[in-house]
């Protein structure tokens, strides 16, 4: 028999929920018209098409497109931010008591709505929005990241070599790999949720355009398309890609060595 | 350090803030009130949100609906925590299915899936709010618990036999910091999404008023309704959750 905590069983109780959610589903499409429930299948194949069909992928790629550079961007200026509130110590105050605390709390469809007018329907809103959105996760964990450096081995370095830049590079650069890993993997986890909000009321093109088009027509089997490619591909990513990565770095240049 | 010195920070912080605000009035200058009104415009706005009664029954709407919201994503994330510790086999459902699918579900998804399936009002929007701030309480709340180990539970039981005292003498303050935890991480949040939350399937509250503004190009009521959002957030952190959390945080 199984024990109660036995993998087999947990296993199976998943795969019975699993199988009780898609008959749930199944008999609520049965039921309501396909704008409000449309059946499996046909939200399967609408999702199959964002890897085969040529106008699918090409939204698709422009959504990977303004994720990606929404990442860097606010990776970069974040990481600017933090660096410089942490070595001009006169700056700190204004960088994490009044900048951080503010875009933390301004809302995304407020800069949403601000870009699409400021820069039309583009790419650019699109990208703005997001990497606004952003900015605050990048910079409060990297400034998580500096505030944990080790003061004595900082003060060892000194001790090797007077050139901040070399310390830079071989102490606190490879010190600051998991807070980075930590803070990419936050960010790609938001980027995509912020991107569809973005690209539906800024977007010309992308999955949030596509979401904007399917709600005006009542093709609900392309938003829960999108949703569920989204819910998958963010899933397969945190757990195949950025978590070994955050695990390997965490132990290979973390102080605990281990996940944080 | 002399207190001049000490406070040198503090005043360029401040004197960032005040340059930040001149340089927003210089640029709303040369650019139409639709593009960038300026700060006296948009303060003005933000007053009216909290004084004039037509903007006031919003900024009311929203404000019940996040607390409403906040309290329901506690208990359901809470009760699914407890679930997942009471029946381990739910494992794998809870933990390794339903939070993934919740914690990456696009708040714009709900929204929209809301409108389609339920007719405008409050109900809708707090439907929204708390399919997003579930999975926070969830996480925070399943953390705590397990922090309450068996053996623990054990050394209480060694104390009392009443189950009860147990419970309320050593595992609630244990959980306690976990559970403010997870208020404060669904408070934030809950302000963030207030907006997207209302925009498709509300009647009132600041983000209805946010669509309807940007509908009529009156950006002094978009920005002035982001700020409102900005101010209640801080207000309610600052006023109730700082003092609730330096009280009952754990020692570090």
């Amino acid at each position: 028999m199984f024990r109660g905590d036995s993998t087999a069983l947990k296993a199976a109780v998943a795969a019975a929920f699993l199988a009780l959610v898609l008959a749930g589903w199944y008999a609520a499409a049965a039921r309501l018209p396909p704008y409000m429930m449309p059946p499996p299948e046909a939200v399967l194949r609408a999702a199959g098409r964002f890897f085969t069909a040529a106008r699918e992928i090409g939204h698709l790629k422009a959504t990977l497109f303004n994720v990606g550079v929404s990442i860097g961007l606010a990776f970069s200026l974040g990481g600017a931010l933090a660096l410089t509130a942490h070595y001009a110590r006169a700056a700190a105050p204004a960088i994490h008591g009044r900048l951080s605390p503010f875009m933390n709390a301004f809302p995304g469809i407020g800069w949403t709505l601000l870009a699409a007018i400021w820069f039309g329907v583009s790419t650019t809103s699109v990208v703005f929005a997001i990497t606004v959105v952003l900015l605050p996760f990048a910079l409060v964990n990297l400034r998580e990241g500096l505030e944990a450096l080790d003061g004595e081995v900082d003060e060892m370095a000194r001790s090797f070599g007077r050139a901040g830049a070399r310390r830079f590079l071989y102490v606190t650069g490879p010190a600051l790999i998991p807070f980075a890993i930590a803070t990419l993997r936050i960010m790609f986890g938001v980027a995509w949720k912020v991107a569809l909000t973005a690209e539906l009321f800024g977007g010309g093109e992308g999955l949030g355009y596509l979401v904007n088009l399917a709600r005006q027509e009542y093709d609900t089997e392309i938003i829960f398309a999108v949703v569920l490619t989204i819910v998958v591909s963010v899933y397969l990513a945190d757990r195949f890609l950025f978590a070994p990565l955050e695990f390997a770095t965490s132990r290979h240049f973390g102080r605990t060595g281990g996940r944080r | 350090m002399t207190a001049f010195a000490r406070s040198v920070p503090r005043i360029a912080a401040d004197l960032a803030v005040v340059l930040a605000l001149l340089g927003w009035a210089w640029m709303a200058r040369g650019l139409p009130d639709f593009v960038l009104p300026g700060p006296m415009a948009v303060g003005e706005r933000l007053v009216a949100m909290f004084v004039s009664p037509a903007f006031l029954s919003h900024t009311f709407a929203s404000v019940w609906r996040v607390l409403l919201s906040v309290v329901l994503a506690l208990a359901l994330g809470g009760g699914l925590a407890l679930l997942n510790r009471a029946v381990p086999a739910l494992d794998w459902t809870i933990r390794g299915m339903t939070l993934p699918f919740l914690n990456s579900f696009p708040s714009i998804g709900w929204a929209i899936l809301a409108a389609i399936w339920f007719q405008p009002g409050d109900f809708p929007v707090v439907f929204v709010q708390v399919a997003i701030l579930t999975p926070f309480a969830l996480i925070n709340i399943a953390e705590g618990l397990r922090q309450i180990d068996a053996e623990t539970m054990e050394m209480a039981r060694s104390f009392t036999r009443s189950r009860r005292r147990a419970i309320a003498m050593v595992a609630a303050p244990l959980l306690l910091p976990y559970i403010l935890g997870a208020m404060r991480i669904a408070y934030g949040i809950a302000w963030k999404i207030a907006l997207v939350s209302e925009l498709l399937g509300g009647t009132t509250g600041l983000g209805y008023l946010m669509l309807q503004a940007q509908g009529s190009a009156d950006m002094a009521t978009v920005i002035a309704a982001c700020f409102a959002i900005v101010l209640l957030f801080v207000t309610g952190e600052k006023l109730v959750l700082d003092p609730i959390a330096r009280r009952y945080a754990p020692k570090r």
